[in-house]
């Protein structure tokens, strides 16, 4: 099977600014996929390239061997760091909005996990908290059955229980022919829930390894190994 | 897929645009039966002329008003929708960009006619009062001797040619958000810039053309523009402007085209 | 609950630790069928690949047998059951025997002091 994701020589120039520079990395089907580095170090820089909202200055980025386009949208479900939704819409109108774009949109999964959360689908999102808001968008990321889900920072702007709701969201709702990458800096929260992790730093991979390599290696967790890799 | 971005695109703009032209259509109907049917087209003119004046002036302002208002609601929902955080959603949907930018050229050239359409009607609604039609019928052929054509007429002509101009209004708008968006930092003012330069660029044009073509009124047009002939002279200068609009039209597309395929970067 | 986990050794070793705990503790009776690797790896809060992970590990030492179709089984085998749970009692004897040696005690003393202890609780 192809890779999921396939980075070569991926390299975003803002002015003077290298944002990356030559990132290569590949990214096989079934696994969770931590993208981790300090701010400003290329991992939103890296996730907008994959969704095809930036376009990049050399190199190229692949998902399922596709350039970005409409095919690979069908493919990926993107979670940015920000509110995406028009705020004027209700619940239960975006939802029929994701129906209605996206093929693999699981509207029942999504009620489901709506009225677990007690957001009532008639209310306009510009009546929602910060939070409510976030866990909406992540409640119609996850509902697709996509190949690929990009989350960037998922858990980022959101109170301890929150985050575990969110983490087991993930986790439910993952298949294993699909692969998660998602970025934060909080990584003892989700060290757990990862098979693997990329270090990001000075828009260029530092690391790709998996979690367990470095426990048994090394001897220490992830983030402990992060905290040495990025002091500062 | 472009059927559905369309739907979204009018579901937006329905409220507003709803609000706009009930307003515009109430006034019309308040003014034709408050104010219009009440004039007396016997009385000495100057009485009439100091009243009807500034009922004409209101009237034009809520007609540009809302005009106006048509065209921030497409420059809204296109910069917002493609631009800002919602593009974020827009541009991962699993659509092309020529089908993107197409959805926003149809919608937004619906509400465009609709908004022509609707402020003909209006128009239409003040002045077809009996009072109004008698008095002009006094003076109907020497306007029609001064236009060349009857009003009734020439007003269809203006019409289609309005809806006819539609569509590059659209695009026209449309790419100047576009050319803004390529300065980071400074979009809004970026849009407004490059209209105004495009604006300086067609006067030119139009200018320069009008001199070769011998349509420039003064001492370098080789015809005297006399009344009869004021009719022909402006069908001229609309088969130019025509002619000029679609050449437009035609490099803004693909210029916006280019921005929004090659160009897209949003921060 | 999540489970709670070291961070400076590999989560799957720590989860096969946990399962063989639960096994030997009864919280599994033999022959039983173990949770889905899913609802286990929810229960965890962990990544199901080291949930699976864990599992193949477990199944290769025996302690869990799986059946094509119907999942994972608990070993019916008691000698062995009784095995791993002696290996963890002397794996749990020898880590206290460290650790009061680090204290100071001789063997003998620590004996005296285990004895005590109980005679006390009785």
């Amino acid at each position: 099977m192809k890779p999921i994701l396939e980075c070569q020589g991926l390299t975003k120039k803002y002015n003077n600014f290298y944002a990356l520079s030559n990132l290569n990395v590949t990214l096989e089907r079934g696994q969770i996929v931590g993208l981790l580095g300090p701010n400003g170090s290329g991992k939103t820089t890296l996730i907008k390239l994959i969704n095809g909202l930036l376009t990049p200055t050399n190199g190229h980025v692949m998902i399922n061997s596709m350039a970005p386009g409409p095919e690979t949208k069908k493919l990926v479900s993107y979670l940015p760091e920000r509110s995406y939704l028009n705020d004027h819409m209700r619940v239960e109108e975006i939802l029929s909005y994701f129906s209605d774009f996206y093929d693999d949109f699981d509207a029942g999964r999504a009620g489901i996990m709506l009225k677990d959360l007690e957001i009532d689908t008639r209310s306009r999102l510009r009546t929602l908290s910060k939070g409510t808001k976030e866990k909406v968008q992540l409640v119609l990321v996850m509902s697709r059955d996509a190949e690929l889900y990009v989350l960037d920072e998922p858990i980022g702007g959101v109170d301890p229980a929150a985050r575990d709701y969110i983490l087991r969201t993930i986790l439910t709702n993952y298949n294993e022919n699909a692969t998660i990458l998602l970025s934060t800096h909080l990584i003892t929260d989700i060290e757990n829930v990862l098979d693997r992790v990329l270090f990001i730093q000075n828009g260029q991979l530092s690391l790709n390894t998996t979690v367990d390599e470095i426990r048994t290696n090394q001897g220490k967790s992830v983030d402990t190994l992060f905290r040495e890799v990025f002091k500062c | 897929m472009l059927g559905k971005l369309i739907k979204y695109d009018l579901k937006y703009g329905v409220k507003i645009f709803g609000i706009l032209h009930g307003i515009l259509l109430t006034a019309s109907i308040l003014g034709r039966f408050l104010f219009v049917n009440k004039i007396d087209f016997n009385a000495d003119p100057e009485i009439i002329f100091s009243s009807v004046s500034p009922f004409m002036a209101l009237y034009v302002l809520l007609f540009t008003s809302v005009g106006l208002g048509v065209a921030a609601l497409l420059c809204v929902r296109f910069y917002r929708n493609l631009f800002t955080d919602e593009g974020y959603l827009s541009w991962t949907l699993p659509a092309t960009s020529v089908q993107q930018i197409w959805a926003k050229i149809i919608s937004g050239t619906i509400w465009y006619v609709l908004n022509i359409l609707i402020t003909a009607l209006s128009l239409i609604i003040l002045v077809t009062g009996n009072n109004v039609t008698e008095a002009y019928a006094k003076i109907a052929p020497e306007m029609t001797n001064v236009l060349g054509v009857s009003l009734s007429r020439y007003s269809l002509i203006m019409l289609v040619f309005s809806l006819a101009g539609a569509l590059s209004s659209v695009i026209m708008i449309y790419v100047c958000i576009s050319i803004g968006q390529l300065f980071p930092g400074h979009r809004i003012l970026g849009a407004i810039l490059a209209y105004f330069i495009l604006m300086v660029i067609i006067q030119v044009v139009v200018l320069g053309l009008m001199i070769i073509f011998n349509l420039f009124p003064g001492p370098y047009a080789a015809t005297v523009v006399i009344e009869a002939e004021a009719s022909h002279y402006m069908f001229a200068i609309f088969k130019l402007s025509g002619g000029i609009t679609i050449v437009l039209t035609i490099v803004e597309y693909f210029i916006m085209h280019y921005i929004l395929n090659k160009k897209l970067n949003l921060i | 609950m999540p489970w709670d986990l070291d961070n400076d050794r590999p989560i799957y070793l720590q989860l096969m630790e946990r399962i063989q705990q639960d096994i030997i503790a009864g919280v599994y009776a033999p022959g039983d069928k173990l949770p889905s690797v899913r609802d286990l790896a929810l229960d965890a809060s962990v990544n199901p690949n080291t949930m699976q992970k864990a599992l193949s590990e477990l199944e290769r030492s025996g302690l869990v047998y799986s059946q094509r179709t119907s999942g994972r089984f608990i070993t019916e085998d008691e000698t062995m059951l009784k095995k791993i749970k002696l290996d963890l009692a002397s794996e749990h004897i020898r880590q206290f025997f460290e650790k009061m040696t680090l204290l100071g005690f001789k063997n003998q003393e620590i004996l005296e002091l285990v004895q005590e202890t109980l005679e006390e609780d009785k």
